[in-house]
């Protein structure tokens, strides 16, 4: 009996979320156009798009959202053009002021900070990476990475000095002379990356930042952020609208449309229990044996179950398989040492079968 | 399946109303002004009763009062703030003038040349050399010193207010929006009309002078800056504020350095358009090459064009010297040792001990200030006035060739539009452009359009403003036709920029009556001249300001297009002059100004009308009058830039 | 270090512009600096540099010259930047407001050059139609004057928009069959003109006299009607056109000073009050600065050199 490791996701870490979340977001509007203060908590915020944009002149981007993020985790937030996502993520270290709500990161009010707090909290405790890259055309590689502490103040020496270490970090050892035209798109995101780590900051914003690199490359960055999250254990707000992305990376994920969270919860949930049309539209696709878990296909044991061979409940039906198929006993699933439920092969059949619906 | 009808709702595009820019409209609009035009040609004039006649007396009346106000024993605080103020100007442009005179003409060569060769390069001072051998050469040498204190006092003071202006307008819209209406008017309001409430505030002398330029020279340093400001990427703005830098940071860190090549391409402007105004300054006691070429143009051709060429060289030189010690210093491409930097400051000292040797030898020699032995001058003028007899001689083949091309023009062309927008019923201009600004533009350029027709009207310059809209349009449509083109074969050849670069700096220099009198002996018709100074003015800003957009395009977006197989032409097309949207409708807006800003040059060589009227008014004490005439040609500026801007999409988000 | 580097120069240039300024020291003499206004055109050169250079040469004053337009060199007066003006066109606003209401300038006389405008043709035209001799022979032959943008009528080239004019009235006065067409300032109209001349073709012009250009071309004047008591020139005063039916009247071209010079008791002051000349002086210096290009010191020392008595008359002796 073995508690085979291959669990849900690839990150397999435990996020603890019994003390204060990290990030704590509450009730955040953005409404752009210029009565936008005066339309929050009236009727008129019920307004579909469209309306809103003929009555008012305004277009809600962001509606009414809530979240927290804990520890170490990666949150992220998912959704189409238009969905709102980009402006959140910028509300949360306000690059766009937020029309209404709160948003508090560890521990401080975010909303209501003075302009000088703001950039404290910029400097010290967030840092984003960007789709664009938005690096300094004008400056070398080793330059752009230092920015940030440069920015705080860090002495020439030191700062070149922690640049070098996160280049090596991020793979890049000896680009530092380099300019940032002369790179490839994935080296210039990697110096992106590499800029946002060099401040070592608790919380890191990601705006779509695969959306402009090739596929090949798209995976090859998902690999080095989860390496890197493992690494460093920072928590990461994470922005796309790719799902298959979304659902490898994410301990959790926020659905967002029009501007509003349509469902918030693991991989799992959102791909085993879809809250409305539009989310199982979205999964749809989705292998579900892929992300699914055994506990979303077990059952309660019975009597005499408890002798068949084990397997961690977070393994995912996929990787479970294989040894479901060889056993002649139903397997159990174990969670911390306990049995918690029982697999057998019908089980297996349905949610596979339920894949192709 | 339901994912694409959600994403199609998301997407749905607004309603178009259906006559929205629809070309075949303003054709009909066009067509029914002829139809009104043949039916009752010269029958519809502007009512005297809706005119202000009285309005230019009045003018007169305030400058009269200005004067009285001025002229007494204990002037108010106001005139006193105003003379303090040009008394300070008159001694800054004063100092440096006697700065080079006292330098001796060897002292002040080796500077300029050490100066450049320090910051600049070789290169650039071997070009800052030949420069003050050509003013030695030519006989011009005392006038170029007054001409170059002249300049450096007013490029320095554009930049130091017009830069951070134009940082401002770039990050603020509001900024921008308030400032660009005044920008306009600064740029459009000859400074004919202002010229005599200048000598009023700041009486005669280097210091009005110095005032009259910079209101022709810090437009072009805003604009451009604010441009600049603006093209750098939003996400490296963004990442700096995210990284959590102050404004300050992100303005010099950042925004600065990624906008640098605006930058330089608003310094060269503006010192070429205050070189331009060389001329006028020369009216009010500017000294220097300007009063050469006034009184050249009456009694030494010349030598007028000689001092417009020293203009000419003047302009060329310090736009390569400050364009090379920019990027000599730019921080990028600098990788300066401890050691280097030693002996560059070992080199700086040892060249300004050259120049106080230069200044010592010269003085205990007796060199002088001004270098007047030896000079080339007699001979330069026989050789130019003999290619002058040429060009004035009317038995030439040339004459004859240009000589009828000149009078078809006019008989069958020029006159005939001018008649024809002269003598159309006064409702139907005003209706049917306010009409075809509605369909292109909205409605509330349509509505700007009738008011400042209406303010023509008003004014009584209607009949003059009609004749000059006339002849404001052929320039400005044959201006596009030139400049467009040819900035975007600039942005593609570099070496069609090289060898076009230096014809558009003297194109923007040289001062225009210079070369058209004589083009008026090939061709001796009034209109064409003043068209085509127009045209030949205002082409370059054309040319320059879409060259630059065109090569401001992202290359990663025309690296999609390759990727994706388009050809050079194709890319050119469907990505870059698209993508350089912002920069050439900068172009085509800058152009038209420039056209406008020479209708007084026009006036002086046959275009009659509005220039006319404004060259008058300053040289006939008729103030009023050149004032009217002014706030036609601005009105018309601003009712031609409603008319032409398209309808400017308010983008109420970026969202992703 | 760099500062230091940069600030030690500025103050090495700022310490030898003081040492070399002390050179400057002016020479003490009893006359000083004189400044007189030179206009563009070739005459106002001519009699600017002969007073400058028989200001220099017998009074020793040092003498600059400004050059600001018409119009503004009255407030120039008023300010004590400009000393002196030789060759006033009647510019009567500026009299009123300057001397009369101000007193900030004052008159110092005539400076003995008629000015004389009026309606040229070329000698050659005249000759062949000697009927152009008055106005009246232009009625009827107006056609011969046609031009591309005269139309039907005929043209007449208006003068330099600076100068009194009008003859847009005068022409509806006398009922002509003529287009008002204005070139634009006096070089282009000259160019204009002067092309036409040199095809032996008509022209008819506004012209005027002190102009060296009438010692190489040969211009004849067309009679207008005689001029009667109340007849208008100046065209912005509107009204009945009959009232401008007449001849432009001879212009007395006089002098201005400043009252800082006239009161300065400056020997120069006297010198410029005396100047006066002949219509024929002032054209053969500006011929020669103009039509030969001479350099103008030199014109103007070769006049001087020609005309002792003259020039004596003017230094009071």
């Amino acid at each position: 009996m073995t508690a085979v490791a291959e669990t849900a996701g690839s990150f397999g870490h435990e996020v603890e979320r019994s003390g204060a979340p990290l990030i704590d977001v509450e009730g955040v509007w953005k409404i752009f156009g210029r009565n936008a203060d005066r339309i929050v908590g009236t009727a008129d915020a019920e307004l579909s798009r469209g309306e809103l944009r003929a009555k008012h002149n305004c277009v809600a981007a962001v509606r009414d959202v809530s979240f927290q993020v804990w520890p170490r985790e990666v949150f992220v937030v998912m959704g189409l053009s238009g969905s709102g996502k980009s402006t959140l993520v910028r509300t949360l270290i306000r690059l766009i002021e937020p029309t209404a709500g709160r948003v508090e990161i560890d521990g401080r009010d975010i909303t209501s900070a003075s302009q000088a707090e703001l950039r404290e909290l910029r400097r010290h405790t967030s840092s984003m990476v960007f789709q664009h890259f938005g690096l300094l055309a004008h400056r070398r590689v080793i330059d752009n990475v230092a920015f940030g502490l440069e920015i705080q103040g860090v002495s020439k020496a030191e700062r070149l000095r922690r640049a070098e270490e996160v280049l090596t970090l991020v793979g890049l050892d000896d680009v530092g002379n380099s300019f940032p035209d002369q790179l490839s798109g994935g080296m210039q995101q990697r110096v992106g990356l590499a800029r946002a780590f060099a401040v070592d900051p608790k919380v890191m914003l990601y705006d779509e930042p695969f959306s402009a690199l090739d596929p090949l490359i798209r995976r090859d960055m998902q690999d080095e952020v989860i390496r890197l999250q493992h690494e460093t254990g920072k928590t990461m707000v994470f922005i796309t609208h790719d799902l298959p992305e979304a659902l490898r990376l994410g301990d959790r994920i926020a659905i967002m449309r029009d501007g509003a969270i349509v469902q918030l919860g693991t991989p799992e949930e959102l791909v085993g229990s879809p809250a409305d049309e539009y989310v199982a539209n979205f999964v749809r696709d989705i292998p579900r044996s892929h992300v699914l878990t055994l506990r979303w296909i077990m059952r309660d044991p019975a009597p005499g179950d408890e002798d068949g061979p084990r397997l961690d409940v977070r393994t995912t039906v996929r990787n479970a398989v294989p040894l479901i198929v060889e056993s002649e006993k139903p397997v159990c699933a174990v969670e911390e040492g306990r049995v918690v439920g029982v697999v057998d092969k019908e089980a297996v059949l349905t949610a596979i079968a339920g894949e192709s619906g | 399946m339901a994912v694409a009808q959600a994403a199609g709702r998301l997407a749905a595009p607004p309603q178009r109303r259906w006559w929205r820019g629809r070309a075949g409209l303003v054709v009909a609009i066009v067509v029914g002004m002829a139809i009104a035009f043949i039916g009752w040609r010269n029958q519809v004039v502007w009512p005297a009763s809706l005119t202000w006649n009285a309005l230019a007396h009045h003018l007169d009346s305030f400058q009269v009062w200005l004067s009285d106000h001025r002229n007494v024993p204990h002037p108010s605080v106001f005139f006193r703030g105003f003379n303090g103020l040009a008394n300070f100007l008159d001694n800054l442009v004063g100092w440096l003038t006697s700065l080079f005179f006292k330098l001796t003409w060897a002292g002040t060569t080796v500077l300029g040349v050490l100066v450049v060769l320090r910051f600049g390069g070789r290169r650039a001072a071997l070009g800052t050399a030949a420069a003050f051998l050509s003013f030695g050469l030519m006989g011009l040498w005392e006038s170029s010193m007054r001409t170059f204190a002249l300049t450096l006092a007013s490029v320095g003071l554009s930049l130091a207010i017009g830069l951070p202006l134009g940082v401002l307008a770039g990050r603020s819209d509001r900024f921008q929006r308030l400032i660009t209406p005044v920008l306009d008017a600064m740029q459009i309001i000859p400074a004919f009309a202002y010229l005599m409430p200048i000598v009023l505030l700041f009486s005669v002398g280097p210091g009005a002078a110095v005032v009259t330029t910079l209101i022709y020279s810090v437009p072009p340093a805003i604009r451009i800056t604010a441009l600049g400001i603006r093209g750098v990427p939003t996400n490296t703005v963004e990442a700096a504020a995210a990284l959590g830098a102050t404004r300050m940071q992100t303005l010099f860190k950042v925004q600065l350095p990624l906008a640098r090549r605006m930058l330089l391409l608003s310094v060269n402007q503006t010192i070429l358009f205050a070189l331009s105004m060389v001329v006028i300054a020369g009216l009010i006691g500017g000294q220097g090459l300007g009063d050469v070429v006034t009184s050249g143009l009456y009694s030494n051709p010349a030598l007028a064009l000689l001092a417009g060429a020293a203009i000419v060289i003047m302009a060329i030189a310090l736009d390569r010297a400050t364009e090379a010690m920019a990027n000599r210093t730019d921080p990028a491409h600098r990788h300066l040792t401890e050691g280097k930097q030693r002996q560059l400051r070992l080199f700086t000292l040892g060249c300004a001990a050259a120049v106080g040797l230069a200044a010592g030898l010269g003085n205990a020699l007796g060199a002088g200030s001004v270098w007047s032995r030896w000079t080339g001058q007699s001979w330069l003028l026989r050789q130019v006035q003999s290619a002058l007899d040429y060009v004035q001689n009317p038995d030439t083949f040339i004459f004859h060739i240009t000589n009828p091309i000149g009078n078809f023009l006019v008989q069958y062309g020029l006159e005939p539009l001018r008649s024809f927008f002269v003598e159309l019923p006064w409702p139907a201009m005003t209706f049917g452009l306010a009409l075809i600004a509605f369909l292109i533009s909205g409605l509330r350029p349509a509505v700007v359009t009738l008011a400042m027709f209406s303010l023509i009207g008003l004014t009584n310059e209607w009949t003059q403003a009609m004749d000059t809209l006339s002849q404001v349009l052929v320039a400005t449509v044959l201006t596009m036709i030139v400049g467009i083109p040819l900035g975007v074969w600039a942005a593609e050849s570099n070496r069609t920029r090289r060898v076009m670069r230096p014809i558009l700096d003297v194109l923007q220099t040289l001062p225009q009556l210079v070369y058209i009198i004589p083009f008026i002996y090939l061709m001796p018709v009034s209109i064409v001249p003043g068209v085509i100074a127009g045209v030949l003015y205002a082409s370059p800003v054309v040319i320059r300001l879409v060259e630059a957009g065109v090569r401001e395009v992202s290359p990663h977006s025309v690296e999609a297009a390759g990727a994706f197989g388009a050809t050079r032409f194709q890319t050119l097309l469907k990505v870059k002059i698209p993508l350089a949207r912002e920069a050439i409708m900068l172009g085509v807006n800058q152009g038209m100004i420039m056209v406008l800003a020479v209708v007084v040059i026009g006036g002086l060589v046959g275009s009659g009308a509005l220039g006319y009227d404004v060259a008058q008014g300053l040289q006939q004490s008729l103030f009023g009058q050149g004032v009217l005439a002014s706030l036609a040609i601005l009105a018309l500026g601003i009712a031609l830039d409603r008319v032409t801007q398209g309808r400017r999409r308010r983008r109420l988000e970026d969202l992703a | 270090m760099k500062v230091r580097v940069g600030g030690l120069i500025v103050t090495a240039l700022a310490v030898a512009v003081a040492l070399t300024g002390g050179s400057a020291a002016a020479k003490s003499n009893a006359c000083g600096t004189v400044t007189i206004n030179e206009q563009a055109w070739a005459g106002s050169t001519a009699n600017t540099y002969v007073v400058k250079n028989v200001l220099e040469k017998s009074l020793g004053c040092k003498v600059k010259i400004s050059k600001v337009a018409e119009v503004p060199v009255y407030q120039a007066m008023a300010d004590g930047k400009t000393d002196a003006i030789l060759e006033d066109w009647g510019h009567v606003p500026q009299w009123n407001q300057y001397v009369t209401k101000q007193k900030t300038v004052v008159r110092a006389g005539p400076n003995g050059v008629k000015g004389v405008i009026g309606w040229y043709i070329p000698t050659y035209l005249m000759q062949q139609h000697p009927e152009f001799k008055t106005w009246k022979g232009l009625k009827g032959k107006e056609t011969l004057f046609k031009s591309p943008e005269s139309g039907s009528q005929g043209m007449f080239l208006g003068g330099d928009p600076s100068y009194q004019q009008k003859d847009k009235t005068l022409i509806k006065a006398l009922g002509l069959n003529l287009k008002f067409v204005s070139v634009g300032a006096e070089p282009a109209q000259v160019a204009r003109w002067e092309q036409l001349y040199k095809q032996h073709k008509p022209v008819l012009f506004y012209w005027y006299d002190p102009q060296y250009l009438n010692a190489t071309y040969k211009l004849s004047r067309i009679q207008l009607p005689p001029r009667f008591k109340g007849c208008l020139d100046d065209e912005k005063q509107g009204g009945d056109p009959k009232k401008y039916a007449c001849e432009y009247p001879s212009y007395t071209l006089l002098k201005f000073m400043s009252k800082k010079f006239a009161t300065s008791g400056s020997p120069a002051v006297g010198v410029v009050k005396r100047f006066s000349w002949s219509n024929a002086d002032q054209n053969t210096v500006a011929k020669m600065i103009a039509g030969d290009h001479m350099d103008p010191d030199k014109a103007a020392q070769k006049w001087i050199a020609a005309n002792k008595a003259k020039v004596n008359v003017w230094l009071g002796k």
